[in-house]
């Protein structure tokens, strides 16, 4: 892993690379706090695995003293004042932020360009998105401009970034990782997670965030499950994939039969329902983690209120886009009286569904692979994937978010110009099953590299 | 969704839409309700709903005091402050 020693070339030369990319809303440098954490004598003191070693933040997981804007108007100019559990894992082991990378407002999009505050391109085509809400995060890893960078992944955001710019992302178990300084969309569903562009790294800086924390009461310690693996699950039937992922799927298929797996067809009936209960259930719980935005203890408040309740209603009129005030609106409709038997509890059964349905596949096979999205990077704009069909392309993400599973997006091939990425997903605890097996596909089907990727500092 | 549902929604929402507003989410509202209605097509008679992936028991500990000397930190961040007070329009 790259060690930087001349920190202040090293950011200036990410910030020169990153003005075609947009990856990052702040560098490091931009703020006393980030420009103490780069010149602090401690960083050349001991040597440790990550000593000296950059990352990348997602702009909704807390650093001290650096901005924590959520891709939102509403927080642009919130200063955290204090760390991410995971971030104070990372510093502690030598790791140093970089600086904070775009999402979609809140985590909410697969494409980042529902940010408030830039646009980030993808950078193996800059005309296409990098994939989201974590977007800036892999854009950022496959640039160069570092070698891991954390995200979140609510139902998919850490695996459909990775996929769509050709590097790792793993979704760990759900409770793993703390979620203590991550700004909350859907808690029931959401984990830090990790994109980087080796399995070593993604498993090093894992083994690193990973425990129970006393400040989240969800997250668990880690209970290794057995890393062996034999047999790998695929879905049978049509999948709907775009000729460049079909691609992409056949390859990796092989793949794995060449590395010695078997493959087991098998059929999950509920992923048809899987969409509708994630969003369900990821709107109610969003309608209740952004009540807090109102405009009093921080945040944007509205210059043109008379009175409290104005003040609240025209703060988060201003403050919030449209896809979060869409998610606000149906997350608040499906919690109200009289409603919530049709769609929360309905969601909340159809997810123990989810669950029976993977316990069985895992029954019968060691792992199960799907492609991470149906398509590669869309172009920005209208011309790609409108938000009803990016979330109904969702589909095979928001599984593993429904079931609690760890999983790993990887990168298996490049088809017209862009990376394509398949999921591995493994039952609880069995992370170590997923990178055995993507140490042993990369043998067969090595990452492409992305053009013009930064080496060296 | 009915308009009187949607204004009904963003008023509990707090949410304050423009007509514009309005006319554009209500479509994408409509959209997303029609789609979680594919949920009825499913027998959950004999399922019990899942609200964690992972709980185990319920997660307890000691109720002990602690010192967070972040106050002035915190107060700091609210858009408008005075000695130490978070200030907000008249309420009466």
């Amino acid at each position: 892993m790259i060690k930087i020693k001349d920190w202040r070339s090293y950011i200036s030369s990410i910030r020169e690379k990153d003005k075609d990319i947009n990856s990052f809303l702040e560098f490091a440098d931009d703020t006393s706090a980030g420009t103490g954490l780069i010149s602090g004598e401690t960083l050349l003191s001991r040597e440790t695995l990550l000593s000296r070693v950059p990352f990348g933040v997602k702009d909704n997981i807390a650093v001290t003293g650096m901005r924590l804007t959520c891709g939102s108007k509403m927080l642009e100019n919130f200063v955290s004042p204090y760390d991410a559990t995971a971030v104070a894992k990372l510093k502690a082991a030598g790791a140093v932020p970089a600086g904070k990378t775009n999402l979609d407002e809140f985590g909410m999009g697969s494409s980042t360009d529902n940010s408030a505050l830039a646009v980030t391109n993808n950078p193996w085509d800059l005309s296409r998105v990098c994939g989201g809400s974590s977007g800036g995060s892999a854009a950022a890893v496959a640039a160069g401009l570092v070698p891991f960078a954390l995200g979140t992944d609510t139902g998919g955001s850490v695996r459909q970034p990775a996929s769509f710019c050709g590097v790792y992302g793993l979704k760990p178990t759900y409770g793993v990782v703390s979620r203590f300084g991550l700004v909350a969309y859907a808690s029931s569903l959401e984990v830090c997670g990790i994109i980087a562009d080796t399995v070593e790294t993604t498993r090093e800086v894992f083994n690193i965030i990973k425990g129970k924390d006393g400040n989240d009461q969800t997250s668990v310690e880690h209970l290794p499950a057995s890393p062996e693996a034999e047999s790998i699950a695929v879905l049978s039937g049509e999948l709907g994939l775009s000729s460049e992922v079909m691609a992409g799927y056949q390859k990796a298929v092989d793949g794995f039969k060449a590395s010695g797996y078997g493959i087991i067809e098998v059929e999950l009936p509920m992923l048809e329902y899987g969409i509708a209960a994630y969003y369900t259930i990821a709107m109610a719980e969003a309608s209740a983690n952004l009540a807090r935005y109102n405009g009093v203890r921080y945040g944007h408040r509205s210059a043109s209120a008379e009175g409290f309740d104005d003040l609240v209603r025209k703060s988060r009129d201003e403050g919030f886009g449209d896809e979060v005030k869409l998610r606000i609106l149906l997350g608040t409709y499906v919690l109200r009286s009289g409603f919530q038997d049709q769609y929360y509890t309905r969601a909340q059964k159809i997810r123990t569904a989810v669950r029976n349905e993977f316990d069985k596949v895992f029954g019968r096979a060691d792992l199960m692979m799907m492609p991470t999205f149906p398509t590669a990077a869309f172009r920005h704009g209208n011309s790609g994937l409108d938000q009803f069909q990016q979330k109904l392309a969702d589909k095979f993400t928001v599984a593993a978010n429904l079931a609690g599973i760890p999983a790993l997006s990887i990168p298996v091939s490049v088809e017209n110009g862009l990376p394509v990425g398949m999921q591995l997903m493994a039952p609880v605890f069995a992370e170590e099953r997923l990178f055995a097996a993507a140490d042993k596909l990369a043998l067969q089907l090595p990452p492409a590299v992305c053009p013009g990727k930064m080496e060296g500092f | 969704m009915e308009q009187d549902d949607l204004i009904i929604t963003a008023a509990q929402a707090q949410l304050e839409l423009s007509a514009e507003e309005e006319g554009r989410l209500a479509a994408a509202v409509t959209e997303m309700l029609d789609y979680f209605s594919k949920m009825s097509e499913v027998d959950v008679d004999n399922l019990a709903p899942t609200t964690h992936a992972l709980v185990t028991d319920n997660a307890l500990r000691t109720d002990t005091p602690n010192q967070n000397n972040n106050q002035k930190e915190l107060v700091d961040r609210a858009p408008d402050n005075e000695n130490n007070f978070i200030v907000i329009p008249n309420v009466l």
